[in-house]
């Protein structure tokens, strides 16, 4: 049985929307809890932190596999990168692509400071409050490029 | 599994493919390259490229503390480069399968050996050195680059180790 195109597109673009969910949630969670902690919620944000380290990098790889399976969609009728369109789509990719570097460090400080003894120390809730915030900065604006090519 | 190697892993996966994509697409050149691709074959290919790179850095954080030691820091960059070009075999070797199989169901029974396999035999040795060379090299670069994010998360490799 031949599987229809037009339902794996479908299929490709609802796990791209649900993957981002995951991980622009998950980093605006993160930054909640690590607003306005008080000292018994600091191990508690971290613990949070790390396991959503673990999801952000399921979704950034799922992120990359559906949204070029998105633009395979597309075939020879993609808008080249001198359109306003392609301009946008430019400016969405290297986004998405200094996100995931900048993701790393993130990452790596999450896991140095859980392996650290003193992790629920105060100021790793400010670092963590720090690098979230930035990191759901960083997804809205990635958001608002995808709204503006799948609807602008 | 390890967070460090979890990350690790689909961070080269990622920024490799969005790398290409990128460069590609501001050169105009996507919509051709895409449009004679599979839309299920695409994404099988990305799951392949994502396991393997799985596999061959989770071998080259074997035994190695990255968080924790400096020294063990100091040797990422030398193991990059090696599992870089064990992962550009691996990678090819599931293509070679994929098309190998691809083939063979596309060809008469009788001539599967000297249309498919023989030169499948001839041509595999070549492609291997050549996977291996490319995935070196892409191998090294990311090395330098990951040495360059740990030393942003504070992870430096010349710092000296502390004495118990």
């Amino acid at each position: 049985m031949e599987l229809d195109p037009h339902v794996l597109h479908v299929a490709t673009r609802w796990l791209h929307v649900a993957a981002m969910a995951t991980a622009f949630g998950g980093a605006l969670t993160v930054l909640a809890l690590s607003v306005r902690p008080n000292g018994g919620t600091a191990a508690a944000v971290l613990g949070v932190a790390l396991r959503y380290e673990w999801m952000f990098w399921g979704a950034a790889g799922l992120l990359a596999m559906t949204g070029i399976g998105n633009l395979a969609a597309f075939g020879g009728a993609l808008l080249g990168p001198a359109t306003n369109w392609g301009t946008t789509l430019l400016l969405k990719l290297g986004s998405v692509l200094a996100l995931v570097i900048l993701s790393l460090p993130r990452t790596l400080a999450v896991a140095r400071m859980s392996a650290q003894t003193r992790a629920t120390a105060a100021g790793s809730v400010v670092t963590l409050r720090n690098l979230y915030g930035a990191t759901a900065s960083a997804f809205a604006v990635i958001l608002a490029f995808a709204i503006w090519l799948a609807h602008g | 599994m390890k967070l460090v190697t979890w990350s690790l892993a689909t961070f080269h996966a990622t920024v490799f493919v969005l790398a290409i994509v990128l460069f590609v697409y501001s050169r105009d050149a996507l919509g051709a390259g895409l449009s004679g691709l599979n839309t299920f074959v695409g994404l099988g290919l990305f799951v392949a490229l994502w396991a393997t790179t799985y596999v061959t850095t989770s071998r080259a954080l074997e035994g190695l503390d990255l968080i924790g030691s400096a020294r063990d820091r100091s040797g990422y960059a030398r193991r990059a480069f090696r599992w870089g070009a064990a992962n550009g075999m691996a990678f090819l070797a599931v293509l070679g399968i994929v098309a190998v199989l691809v083939a063979v169901s596309n060809t008469r029974p009788g001539q599967v050996a000297s249309g498919i396999l023989f030169p499948g035999l001839f041509i595999a040795p070549i492609a291997f050195v050549v996977s291996a060379a490319v995935g070196g090299i892409v191998g090294a670069i990311f090395g330098i680059i990951d040495l360059g994010l740990f030393a942003v998360a504070g992870l430096t490799v010349g710092e000296t180790e502390p004495t118990v």
